[in-house]
């Protein structure tokens, strides 16, 4: 099964590569999904419930980031076991592009599932796969929106503290910390709209910059 | 039609009491929710006649007949027959309701392992008493739920056909005399 | 394989049936056919803690001519309608339909709501209840709503009834004097899941093709009908002119997604194909049905 698809979102790169990052985030923006688990930097181990018509499958599955280069994209690759239902396995490549104020994300699918499911399902593959992306990414975009007009507290305002769910922090120190002084003053200002986005487009250039330096020394 | 009593505990998943009338005769039993009605037929009662081969309702060796009409046994559940009646190919071959059919499947040679067998002839009963003016092509998209992996189905429908014809013969002949 | 244990109730009071939903949530399905639930539990791709089997409820069954049309119980079977004198002469188009149903082990079983509530792409009914305009009664403890089926289906194995409803009866409007149907099905071996099918009905004036209803079986993720080709239809007469134009509207109407054994064009291309076999049919002075006597 092969999907593709691209969606905008109204956030600068900065915010929203923090938030593909961010395990509590995915927990809530992946349909069906009860938890996710940061194992390592670059490893979530996930569970989802699958509701597709009669069927309902827990997938225990790994999403494993490679090809990561900061605010720009990366390449996830997954496996997951459903048991009895069957075994899928794939890869995505995320590449995300600043347009005006907004992100343009866009991404590439590749999977294939064996087992049951992949025979009994196969010919709705392509059709559910395209529903959980749309779905993940309003959820996603309902997130971010969240995020910047205050509404919702998400878990990028919320791990400022927790321990379980700051991985944005964890694995790209220096980018991450450069975010998080400009989440800080995101939070005290969002009653101007305006002002978040400049101090987010600042902030993501200067990320952008120590982390591309960054990134050519240490985290080849 | 008997009641199910619900157990006080909504989610007792042992086995229940049923009262299924099968191949004739009124009968009593325990069996558990999740038991299909074929397991049943075959594991509980010992009537081996309907065979399991793929237990998602596509290959029709399971097909028996529930309350008069062909069903799959494997997506029917025992306690779901509760107060019915079933019939299975033992009752039909015992009965002499398909004595026709088995001869001429022998005379055509339309079996030889013989696992569909029992599926094939339980389906053909019906095509008979639902369109005894059945083309050859009718018969065809008839069967075609039940698999056979040995004879290539022509000598099956050879076999169905020749029934059709002669009892649509003996029709004329009866009405002629 | 084997099903996972779990629990069985067969209440004879829908709300009895209601409460038992309420109460167990997700974790309670409701039976009715079974005839895809119980593969599904065969196949361990679900394992809930009830089923809650609707054999017993009267009020679910039954097929009759109301005010608001012929209605059909949700626990009628396909068989049932396939063999129906009601459906015959106040559907027709189901009655076109029912054949290609699965097989007949299976139409025996299988019943009109289950097949509705599932809304698969590639079903007959749901595609049939939209081209005829048809009404979904749902029920819940809080109470009956209706709803349409324009509005029924609205993703993938995705429709409006909420977790805590189950479909009652459906309603058809009775088949009018100057109404013509056709339904149109391939697939590659007979009861297969459709390729593509298209069920289509319209009124004939004179000539003139009035309220045309083209609903499409396994094109999309759902059931659904292409209204800007309905809409080059309408008024029209048929003519090869009006065709050519039907089939480029249709062809960048509909995007037909690829599946296990045929490409996007393809199915675009056979799409266009039922489309011709179904205007051809709707032009038939006299409809001929195998298992309709119309008047």
């Amino acid at each position: 099964m092969e999907l593709q698809g691209s969606v905008t979102i109204p956030a600068a790169p900065q915010q929203v590569w923090q938030a593909l990052n961010d395990p509590e985030i995915l927990r809530l923006c992946i349909p069906g999904c009860e938890e996710v688990r940061q194992i390592s930097p670059q490893e979530m181990h996930a569970r989802v419930l699958l509701k597709l018509g009669p069927v309902r499958a827990n997938f225990v599955g790994k999403v494993l980031l490679t090809d990561v280069r900061p605010l720009l994209g990366c390449t996830l690759n997954f496996e997951g076991s459903g048991g009895s239902a069957g075994f899928a396995r794939g890869s995505s490549v995320i590449t995300l592009n600043a347009i005006a104020e907004d992100t343009r994300l866009d991404y590439t699918a590749q999977a294939s599932v064996a087992g049951k499911l992949g025979q009994i399902g196969g010919r709705l593959m392509d059709a559910s796969a395209r529903q959980m992306a749309d779905r993940f990414f309003a959820a996603f975009k309902a997130q971010i929106a969240g995020a910047a007009t205050g509404e919702r507290p998400i878990a990028v305002a919320e791990s400022a503290g927790a321990e379980a769910t700051t991985a944005a922090p964890t694995h790209f120190p220096v980018v991450a910390r450069a975010a998080s002084a400009a989440q800080s003053s995101q939070g005290e200002s969002w009653l101007d709209k305006e002002k978040p986005r400049l101090l987010w487009f600042v902030a993501g250039v200067a990320a952008t910059t120590i982390g591309v330096w960054m990134g050519a020394h240490w985290l080849r | 039609m008997t009641d199910q009593e619900q157990a006080p505990d909504d989610l007792a998943t042992d086995a229940r009491a049923v009262s299924i009338t099968i191949n004739g005769t009124c009968s009593q039993h325990h069996v558990q929710p999740r038991t299909h009605l074929v397991d049943f037929l075959r594991e509980g009662l010992g009537l081996k006649g309907s065979h399991l081969g793929c237990e998602h309702g596509v290959c029709g060796a399971c097909t028996v007949q529930l309350d008069g009409q062909v069903v799959r046994g494997c997506l029917v559940l025992a306690v779901q027959a509760d107060g019915r009646s079933v019939n299975t190919i033992e009752g039909l071959s015992d009965s002499g309701a398909i004595r026709e059919l088995q001869q001429a499947f022998v005379r055509h040679n339309a079996l030889q392992c013989g696992f569909c067998t029992s599926g094939m002839l339980m389906a053909a009963h019906e095509l008979l008493e639902k369109n005894p003016d059945a083309n050859r092509e009718q018969v065809r998209e008839w069967i075609s739920g039940n698999y056979c992996r040995c004879t290539g189905y022509q000598a099956i429908v050879d076999a169905i056909c020749d029934v059709l014809a002669s009892r649509k013969t003996a029709q004329r002949e009866g009405a002629a005399a | 394989m084997k099903a996972p244990p779990f629990s069985y109730a067969r209440p004879r009071r829908l709300a009895d049936v209601l409460s038992l939903l309420e109460k167990h949530g997700d974790e309670a399905r409701l039976l009715a056919g079974g005839q895809t639930l119980l593969a599904t539990l065969n196949m361990r791709l679900s394992e809930p803690s009830l089923l809650i089997d609707m054999q017993s409820v009267q009020e679910l069954k039954g097929l009759s001519v109301t005010s608001n049309g012929l209605r059909i119980g949700a626990m009628v079977t396909h068989s049932e309608i396939e063999s129906s004198g009601l459906v015959a002469q106040h559907a027709p188009l189901l009655g076109l339909a029912a054949p290609h149903i699965a097989h007949r082990a299976i139409r025996n079983l299988g019943t009109f709501g289950g097949s509705i509530a599932y809304g698969d792409p590639a079903a007959e009914w749901p595609a049939c209840l939209l081209a005829l305009d048809g009404m979904v009664i749902a029920r819940s403890l809080q109470g009956e709503r209706r709803i349409a089926a324009l509005d029924f289906f609205t993703g993938l194995y995705t429709t409006e009834l909420a977790a805590n409803e189950l479909i009652v009866a459906c309603e058809i409007p009775v088949a009018t004097p100057s109404q013509r149907f056709a339904f149109h099905e391939l697939a590659r071996r007979h009861g297969d899941y459709a390729v593509v099918g298209l069920a289509a009905s319209a009124q004939w004036n004179d000539g003139e093709l009035d309220q045309v209803r083209l609903a499409w079986i396994g094109v999309g993720n759902m059931p659904l009908r292409s209204s800007a080709t309905e809409q080059i239809l309408q008024g029209q007469c048929l003519s090869d002119a009006l065709l050519a134009q039907a089939l480029q509207t249709l062809r960048s109407e509909l995007h037909a997604e690829a599946d296990l054994t045929h490409s996007a064009a393809a199915k675009q291309h056979l799409a266009g194909v039922m489309l011709k076999r179904a205007l051809n049919t709707l032009g038939r002075p006299r409809q001929l049905a195998e298992n309709s006597n119309i008047v």
